[in-house]
């Protein structure tokens, strides 16, 4: 089969997909419908969830994720990375004698000092994150794609940019040589690809509008920008019109005309981002349950092979 | 009168916290509104990366210096404040700056400066932010110029650490070994191998193995830097531990009424609970509001195909209302015996004046909206 170049192609070699946007969009339901519908499509996934408490994990219907590897259900895997026990991977890598690393922790002093260094947390959870994008298995990968559910812009912009910084601050040494592979595979679009989710409103579009404009002074690549709670249009002039004589349903068919027209203009406006955006229909449940999920990550997954 | 009314006309500092994506940036510059209009000179300091506080007040930018927001605007807005309202949002860096030139001698805060840590320390890092928006809270509260000052704070996971930055910060400089521990550095020539000769070399050769031994040595050099503050930062990170736990502050949960968000809310609310921290309320933004039966009623009657797309935008309408009802109630009972206050969701954003004001009313208004019918009707006819 010929190579395509079309982005259908370049998901399914995307190693990491980190998922991140404004908080409150739904930045952890489309980490777990992608994670969930990569797994159906026969990949190996983990699915990394950023000290969330394991909240992605638990949208799939288990119990939430721990800082253990779990296995949910066939080749789908996931771990909620925490700073202390990524702190303490990290460690124990590097000095391999569980004595030293008991001495080094179990001396206050030490324990106070390694949290002071700005950012030593991040840069071993990310660490880990990327740790599990290297993970070999034999030859071939251990996983095929990790799915990160990042934290939102502030922060994720601060996660994600933790090795450059680090490779601008600190003298050549172990953690600048930690730093540089880091950021190395953060940089290669041929691993790595960023993936914003946004909702239709005016905050959040600038926000996500400012996150791409991020992700790209960090040189990550932008494969998709994902428009949550997407309205279709529905009522016509007409219709708006013909409801003159009641002013309350005509109040109500108004908001949902300018719900469909914000959702057109975010379109519009993110369509700037030389990303394709996707939409999704705003559901109408309470909590999202797992039949939800599944077909959430059903459409995402289609919306990515229809790419042209 | 409603908690939070108390809290705006006799607190002085009302810290907002709460999971992302939630509101709580607008929320906090609708409470410095109202406490404005309670005749309180009013201050509202955001420390979120996302310049969100900026456009939702129509300033094009905010720095570390507070801007009062200009009377014409609010009076175009129909908004009558008894006393002038500010907003700023910190600069991390220029925080730290004047943080270090204030605390120390000219040449000491040279060396600071200099030093490759501190510049990591005091720029996008993740970790300082929240000290220096805790030594600004405490910088504001101590010039006294302000009658209310109203803090917004970053999302979940880092706002616990956020209130948790004095105590970390005096655990650091604080603690006997610390102390012992730089005292002889300040003294020694050798200042980073002294630094870390504690204990043999077994921790000091583990630690260079962890970091790197030229990153431990710069970093033993910017603590030597740093510890003639050290008295001082201490006396401060305890000062402002002490404020946030007096009855000057009152914390704000912000959170929102997705099902999803609950567990988070309730989990945060015990940790503030547990720091004895006055939570003076859970604030549900954006509630959605159930549709009135008579709007069903009207809709039934309309020729097709109005009526069908009326009765399904009706019908979507009841399923959100119902599900936030739902998650609310669990909610408070959870939080049981603080009050839980919701403000409807608005159609469209609430970026600007007279929105934020509008939301600030759910706030502080006599009148207690319900889940439902209350607010329903308020969310339309406003």
């Amino acid at each position: 089969m010929p190579r395509s170049r079309t982005p259908m192609a370049q998901l399914p070699r995307t190693r990491l997909l980190v998922i991140t946007g404004k908080g409150g969009v739904g930045k952890s339901t489309v980490s777990a419908a992608l994670a969930l519908a990569l797994a159906r499509s026969g990949k190996r996934v983990l699915l990394c969830e950023v000290n969330s408490g394991g909240r992605a994990t638990a949208l799939l219907g288990y119990p939430p994720a721990g800082p253990e590897l779990t296995r949910l259900e066939g080749e789908l895997w996931s771990v909620d990375v925490r700073p202390a026990e990524a702190m303490r991977e990290y460690i124990m890598k590097r000095v391999r004698i569980e004595r030293v690393y008991r001495a080094l922790f179990e001396n206050p002093l030490v324990r106070a000092f390694l949290r002071f260094i700005p950012s030593l947390a991040e840069t071993v959870m990310l660490g880990k994150i990327l740790w599990h994008v290297r993970d070999a298995d034999g030859a071939r990968p251990r996983w095929d794609v990790v799915v990160a559910d990042a934290p939102a812009t502030g922060h994720a912009l601060t996660f994600l940019g933790v090795p450059q910084v680090l490779l601008d601050t600190l003298p050549p040494g172990t953690m600048a040589e930690e730093a540089t592979w880091m950021r190395d595979l953060l940089v290669d679009p041929a691993v790595t690809k960023a993936l914003v989710v946004a909702l239709p409103e005016e905050l959040p579009i600038l926000e996500s509008l400012e996150l791409a404009a991020g992700l790209r002074a960090l040189h990550l690549a932008l494969t998709a920008v994902v428009l949550n709670q997407a309205t279709e249009p529905r009522f016509l002039p007409a219709d708006v019109a013909a409801l003159a004589p009641l002013p309350r349903l005509e109040a109500l068919a108004r908001a949902h005309v300018e719900q469909a027209n914000r959702t057109r203009q975010a379109v519009q406006r993110l369509s700037t981002l030389a990303a394709p955006v996707f939409e999704l229909p705003r559901l109408y449940r309470g909590a999202m349950d797992r039949a939800s999920i599944e077909a959430l990550g059903a459409t995402l997954l289609a919306g990515f092979k229809g790419w042209a | 009168m409603k908690p939070l009314a108390e809290a705006l006309r006799s607190r002085g500092v009302v810290v907002c916290v709460g999971p992302g994506g939630v509101g709580k940036t607008t929320l906090a510059a609708a409470l410095a509104l109202q406490g404005a209009a309670l005749g309180r000179k009013s201050l509202v300091c955001t420390i979120d990366p996302a310049r969100r506080l900026a456009s939702a007040l129509g300033l094009s930018e905010l720095g570390n210096i507070a801007r009062r927001i200009s009377e014409s605007e609010l009076q175009a807005a129909g908004i009558q404040l008894a006393a002038p309202v500010q907003a700023m949002m910190l600069d991390m860096k220029q925080s730290w700056d004047e943080l270090i030139a204030r605390s120390a001698s000219p040449e000491q805060s040279e060396r600071i400066l200099a030093n490759r840590f501190y510049q990591s320390l005091s720029s996008a890092l993740a970790g300082s932010q929240e000290y220096i928006a805790l030594e600004k809270l405490w910088e504001l509260h101590s010039a006294g110029t302000q009658d209310l000052l109203v803090l917004d704070t970053p999302p979940t996971a880092q706002a616990l650490d956020f209130l948790d930055a004095p105590a970390r910060v005096m655990d650091f400089f604080g603690s006997d070994t610390a102390r012992w521990l730089l005292t002889p550095a300040l003294r020694g020539t050798k200042v980073g191998l002294r630094l870390f000769g504690l204990g043999g070399n077994l921790i000091s050769r583990a630690l260079s193995r962890v970091v790197g031994g030229q990153t431990l040595s710069d970093l033993a050099t910017f603590l030597l830097a740093m510890s003639g503050m050290n008295e001082g930062f201490r006396e401060r990170a305890q000062a402002v531990r002490a404020l946030l736990a007096s009855q000057e502050t009152v914390v704000v949960l912000v959170t929102g009424p997705a099902a999803e968000r609950r567990e988070e809310a309730v989990r945060f609310h015990h940790s503030l609970r547990e720091q004895r921290l006055n939570v003076a309320a859970v604030v549900v933004n954006q509630v959605h509001a159930d549709v009135d039966p008579e709007d069903v009623a009207a809709a039934a009657r309309l020729p097709e195909p109005l009526r069908s797309k009326l009765e399904r935008t009706l019908s979507e309408g009841h399923q959100l209302a119902l599900a936030d009802a739902q998650s609310i109630r669990e909610l408070r009972a959870a939080v049981a015996p603080t009050p839980l206050l919701t403000v409807p969701r608005f159609e469209g954003d609430v970026h600007d004046l007279s929105a934020l004001w509008r939301a600030g009313t759910y706030l502080v208004s006599d009148t207690t909206p319900g889940e439902g019918q209350a607010a329903a009707a308020a969310a339309r006819g406003a």
